[in-house]
């Protein structure tokens, strides 16, 4: 299959694009340092569920996670569902982003589940939350971004 | 006039984790205005696909200097966890230092309002932020 050089590329079955992102060999370095695993997408819903090994680098004082680190995890999976609503056509800076922070998170595990709100040619709108381990919501956000073609470097 | 520990840099020097992380280095500090300015470095681990800083790491560098704005306009020293941040990327932040800048609307007993910004190293904005944080104090162990 030819990567995204066609206009219309073929939508790939919920599986096939699951595998192309967890098989990706360039996974750009802040999901690595993130921990973060996509654990399911469903392209009819503009939605996806991931994971993250929240590590305790990101930790402030009080030994819970600084705030800024889990707008890191919900930024990253709202992006992810542009990228993945575009086909992988696009990339979705992000002009806005809200969060509230209802509840501690700790190091250990997290996960998100992010959807898109509306997706027009050049915005995007979009929401996810964060759960820790026992399935309580940590923190809700919402955020537009401006969906742009990606310029992706062939090697 | 002695300063409440809180209000001297020396407070700030074991560095927590997270401001570790963002290469957090204090450049001042105003206890009477609640003013803190700080550069961080803005490391390639935290590059999207795009080749820019992931917006959650800029709006970490904005929570370290705005939580600390908050805590610096507090009486006495304790914790000022932020409740609701709202970002606004306006220019992709690059690889490397930045100068962040944490601020105080409102410093209140129960509730502090704080803002902030960040730029590059040639003082184009790249993002601001504001928040709302709650004062608490340290808990007893």
């Amino acid at each position: 299959m030819s990567e995204t050089d066609d206009d219309t590329p073929a939508r790939l079955s919920d599986a096939d694009m699951l595998a192309r992102f967890r098989n990706s060999k360039k996974r750009p370095p802040c999901s690595d340092t993130l921990g973060m695993e996509l654990l399911s997408v469903n392209q009819d819903e503009q939605s996806l569920r991931m994971g993250f090994d929240v590590s305790a680098s990101f930790a402030n004082p009080t030994g819970a996670i600084q705030g800024g680190f889990i707008t890191a995890m919900l930024d990253e999976a709202m992006s992810t569902c542009v990228i993945i609503a575009s086909n992988v056509t696009m990339t979705a800076p992000t002009l806005e982003l809200k969060t509230s922070y209802l509840r501690p998170l700790f190091p250990g595990r997290a996960e998100v589940e992010a959807k898109i709100i509306r997706m027009g040619k050049t915005t995007a709108f979009m929401e996810a939350a964060c759960y820790d381990p026992e399935g309580r919501m940590v923190a809700k956000a919402s955020a537009t971004a401006a969906p742009k073609p990606f310029k992706r470097i062939k090697s | 006039m002695s300063l409440a520990p809180h209000h001297q840099p020396d407070y700030y020097s074991a560095l927590p984790a997270a401001s570790k992380l963002l290469g957090f280095k204090l450049l001042r500090l105003d206890p009477q205005t609640y003013e803190v300015d700080a550069e961080f470095m803005a490391h390639e681990d935290f590059l999207n696909p795009g080749g820019t800083v992931q917006g959650g790491f800029v709006t970490a560098m904005l929570d370290d200097v705005m939580s600390m704005a908050g805590v610096i306009s507090q009486p006495d020293p304790g914790w000022v966890p932020t409740l609701q941040m709202s970002v606004s990327f306006l220019r992709p932040m690059r690889a490397g230092p930045v100068l962040a800048y944490g601020r105080v609307k409102r410093a209140g007993r129960t509730t502090v309002h704080t803002y902030g910004w960040v730029t590059d190293q040639a003082g184009s904005r790249l993002a601001e932020a504001t928040a709302a944080c709650v004062p608490r104090p340290i808990p007893q162990s």
